[in-house]
């Protein structure tokens, strides 16, 4: 059990936090990717406050781990990660969609701190992952690479050159993680253009696959070390996830893949979501 | 009789064997010993785009993706954002077009420090037909901020723009053909700069610019025109297409008066419409023809053969000229065998 | 009555190799000494029933030419019964005496005739199976055949063969240029929709479109004597071909079926 009970209660108290910043920016800022961004928020806390060896104040430390955001459009989640750990000011959150601000909706990373790749396009952010940790390869480093991709996402098929190369090339240092939350744009993924079954494509694919509970924290807890330890080549961690995870009126709804948030909507869902 | 047959065994993707005049290849296999950032990246050319050797001195730094060009140039990224420099090499048609987007978002967008070495543009891969053709490469990638755009004359500037690129802390296209095309200088020419549009010949009743494979055409056609036309015909060897020589487009403009480019690409976007924005922002009158391919999908052919066919060659640039300035021209009959 | 393929043979022979016999006259200092004073014309003739064929050597005080005619006041003619003889003669193949040439006027001119003889025997270097070791012959050889190739080329092109007419007839004005490193021996091909035109020397008024360099004569014989393949040749460095490759095979093929014509 890599998670004490301590540490798993300070876990879901930060998610719980995260959460409630995503749900007001989401408010302030006019309208966000906030489904899609609510169901990675427990992987995004596990890494980032577990398990990557990074320091916010170095975020160009060469020797640190990376993340990459492939389903770039989850920019709101990560920003707000980003900001409680402290790369850049909470103050900072307030500008986001900002003409001409730091934050938006597909983070840039010549202007946030702490984002190793600026994504939005489907498809791009599996590939840099692979090509960093073919990178570290070269350069003997032990550096690892960590990527969350959407479900949506999966159907781009750069994502499957990049599946097909990493196990190829058998990077033990990748790491990705498939956020499972069953809903994209049009509707239900299988409805849209189906993915199933999803879990063996990447085994096929040559990954070494497990299927995680992706609100479990210590049940995460227990796929990323496995994943961290395999060294036989790529993980992949297929998150079983609830779009718009924690805010009742949101979860399991297509609908919430993008949208805005009166002052009202923002207390209902902050109620929903609790302390943790 | 010695009973062998004549052997043309030789495949299209044997590049590396045959194009002695290709040095880059060997360049980029010395550079790497020296630059132990330098990695390379192909999508199963290796042998084709001479990246090859590179990869076989550097195997450990050398990642052959397969025909996955987007993750390729994907990757490129996220290797370069490790701090190392990808060279990646495919064909122009799929370096601007399958991979596109991640050239576009992943590497110029983030400006990235990755450098392109487009083969077979143009026509050059002939016998291939449309769908090896790079007629339209330059158009696209002249669009991306960021991006540098070099289309080298021959093998020896290739070698040279490969050294150089180097310099550039940001992405470079670099734009050539599939090695076997006639070299213009005959030893590289230290005095390369990127940027800079070389004069290879003089001349004040036109000027030709041109870039890649025409410039030889080019200057081949002016010393023809000197000697039977007596014409003073100027050819700028325009080897970056972006950032365009400006001073020297202007000069040419203001000493010349007339301006025709020729390249192996669509007329629409590329070498020409690049000279033509210059032209047109200087607000100076000046005669203008574009010679190029106009704007149609190009046939399967023996490249040189092709440009012969749309005129970019060096009897096609001779009769342009002509035409322009409206002279004629006696033909040699003597076809006689000297004894 | 001669074939057709006997008579573009024929016509290789009396306008392509026969006049290389300059090259010896002019570059080999015994040959050149010689003829230096000889005046007389030899004339090679082959009867056929469509009309006769030949060529005739003219020697002038060292100065020769090969007269494309038949004429009837030669020196010494060596006269052969058929165009398929003459052409079996100038491949070096044995022929049976009594069916061989009859050289009339011989017993008049005995030093023409002997010095002509030897001029037959120097031709031999054009043979695949000639691989001299005197370097003088080495060079002889090399550029001889060279300048017999281009002429040859041409002159198939001017007789008419469809295969060549082919390549030539939508040819944009190209060189097709021959040279041997460290040495003077160059000659080339110009060939413009459908017309051909053979040339000594670098041609200086364009670039060529196709460059076949020799590494020296010890690399140009063994790729002329067709000891190796092209790829073999240009794999070990004896002879590098610039431009085109697929044009560059089209001139091997074409310089490949000229052997086989000859020989």
């Amino acid at each position: 059990m890599p998670l004490s009970q301590q540490e798993l209660g300070e876990l879901k108290r930060t998610a719980a936090k995260i959460r409630r910043d995503i749900v007001d920016v989401t408010g302030w800022s006019g309208g966000a990717h906030v489904g899609g961004s609510l169901s990675m928020v427990d992987m995004l806390v596990l890494l980032y406050w577990k398990y990557l060896r990074v320091d916010p104040a170095r975020p160009d430390w060469e020797d640190r781990d990376r993340f990459v955001l492939s389903k770039g459009h989850g920019g709101v989640g990560h920003a707000v990660v980003l900001a409680n750990r402290g790369y850049f000011p909470m103050e900072d959150l307030k500008t986001f969609n900002e003409t001409g601000s730091k934050l938006g909706m597909h983070l840039d990373g010549a202007k946030a701190k702490g984002v190793d790749a600026s994504t939005g396009s489907m498809g791009h952010g599996l590939c840099q992952a692979l090509g960093m940790a073919l990178g570290a390869r070269v350069l003997k480093k032990d550096t690892r690479v960590f990527c969350i991709i959407g479900d949506g996402e999966s159907n781009e098929g750069s994502i499957w050159e990049a599946a097909m190369a990493a196990a190829h090339y058998k990077t033990p240092n990748l790491v990705a993680f498939l956020d499972r939350n069953h809903y994209m744009i049009d509707g239900y993924t299988e409805d849209v253009m189906s993915l199933e079954p999803l879990a063996d494509k990447w085994r096929a694919f040559g990954w070494e696959t497990r299927v995680v509970d992706g609100h479990d924290l210590a049940a995460l807890a227990e796929a990323v070390e496995f994943a961290i330890a395999w060294d036989q080549g790529p993980v992949m961690l297929l998150c079983e996830t609830v779009k718009g995870k924690g805010v009742d009126f949101m979860e399991a709804k297509a609908k919430w893949h993008y949208g805005g948030l009166s002052a009202e909507m923002v207390a209902k869902a902050k109620q929903s979501i609790g302390e943790g | 009789m010695a009973g062998v047959e004549s052997s043309t065994s030789w495949t299209v993707y044997d590049a590396t064997k045959l194009s002695a005049r290709e040095i880059y290849g060997v360049v980029l296999s010395d550079l790497g010993a020296a630059r132990p950032d330098i990695v390379g990246l192909s999508a199963d050319l290796a042998k084709s785009t001479q990246i090859g050797a590179f990869g076989e001195r550097f195997p450990d730094r050398f990642f052959n993706f397969g025909i996955a060009e987007q993750n390729m140039f994907g990757a490129a990224a996220g290797l370069a954002k490790m701090g190392l420099t990808p060279f990646v090499s495919t064909f122009s048609a799929f370096a601007s077009m399958r991979a596109c987007e991640f050239l576009r978002t992943d590497v110029c967008y983030q400006n990235l420090n990755v450098k392109v070495i487009a083969t077979h543009g143009g026509t050059s891969f002939g016998s291939a037909g449309t769908t090896h053709h790079a007629t339209e490469d330059l158009s696209i990638v002249r669009a991306f901020a960021n991006l540098t755009v070099i289309v080298p004359a021959d093998g020896f500037e290739t070698a040279q723009a490969v050294k150089k690129c180097l310099d550039i802390a940001g992405p470079v296209y670099i734009r050539i053909g599939r090695g076997f095309e006639p070299t213009v200088y005959d030893r590289e020419d230290e005095s390369f700069q990127i940027g800079k549009a070389v004069e290879m010949r003089p001349g004040t009743d036109i000027t030709i610019i041109a870039c890649g494979p025409t410039v030889f055409h080019a200057v081949e056609a002016s010393r023809v025109l000197a000697e039977n036309d007596g014409l003073s015909v100027r050819v700028l060897n325009m080897h970056t297409i972006k950032p365009i020589d400006e001073e020297a487009v202007l000069r040419a403009v203001a000493e010349t008066r007339r301006i025709l480019t020729v390249e192996d690409h669509n007329v629409v976007g590329g070498l020409g419409t690049a000279v033509a924005d210059v032209i047109a922002a200087s607000g100076k009158g000046c005669a203008f023809t574009k010679v190029g391919i106009p704007d149609t999908f190009t046939p399967h052919g023996y490249p040189e053969d092709l440009m012969n066919l749309f005129g970019t060659d060096t009897d096609g640039i001779i009769a342009k000229v002509r035409e322009l300035l409206g002279r004629e021209f006696e033909e040699d009959e003597d076809w006689e065998d000297e004894v | 009555m001669a074939t057709s393929e006997e008579l573009l043979t024929a016509r290789i022979v009396c306008r392509a190799v026969l006049p290389v016999i300059k090259v010896m006259i002019e570059d080999a200092p015994k040959t050149a000494a010689a003829f230096q004073d000889t005046v007389g014309r030899v004339q090679f003739v082959a009867d056929d029933p469509a009309g006769r064929v030949g060529a005739c050597l003219c020697f002038d005080r060292g100065t020769f030419t090969v007269a494309q005619e038949i004429v009837p006041d030669a020196d010494v003619t060596f006269a052969f019964s058929s165009v398929a003889k003459m052409n079996a003669f100038f491949a070096g193949k044995p022929v049976v005496p009594a069916l061989g040439p009859l050289m009339k006027g011989a017993f008049g001119r005995f030093g023409l005739v002997v010095n002509t003889v030897k001029l037959m025997l120097g031709l031999k270097l054009l043979m695949p199976t000639a691989s001299p070791k005197d370097p003088v012959k080495a060079r002889l050889k090399v550029k001889m055949t060279l300048y017999m190739i281009s002429t040859a080329l041409s002159q198939l092109n001017k007789a008419g063969d469809a295969e060549m007419n082919k390549w030539t007839a939508k040819q944009p004005d190209r060189i097709y240029q021959w040279s041997v490193d460290g040495t003077d021996i160059a000659c080339h091909l110009r060939v413009k929709a459908g017309k051909t035109k053979a040339g000594r020397g670098v041609y200086t008024r364009r670039k060529p479109f196709i460059h076949m360099r020799f590494a020296g004569v010890e690399g140009a014989i063994p790729v002329l004597n067709n000891e190796v393949d092209s790829l073999q040749a240009m794999a070990r460095g004896l002879v590098v071909s610039e431009g085109s490759p697929e044009y560059g095979a089209k001139v091997g093929d074409f310089m490949l079926r000229i052997a086989g014509l000859l020989t």
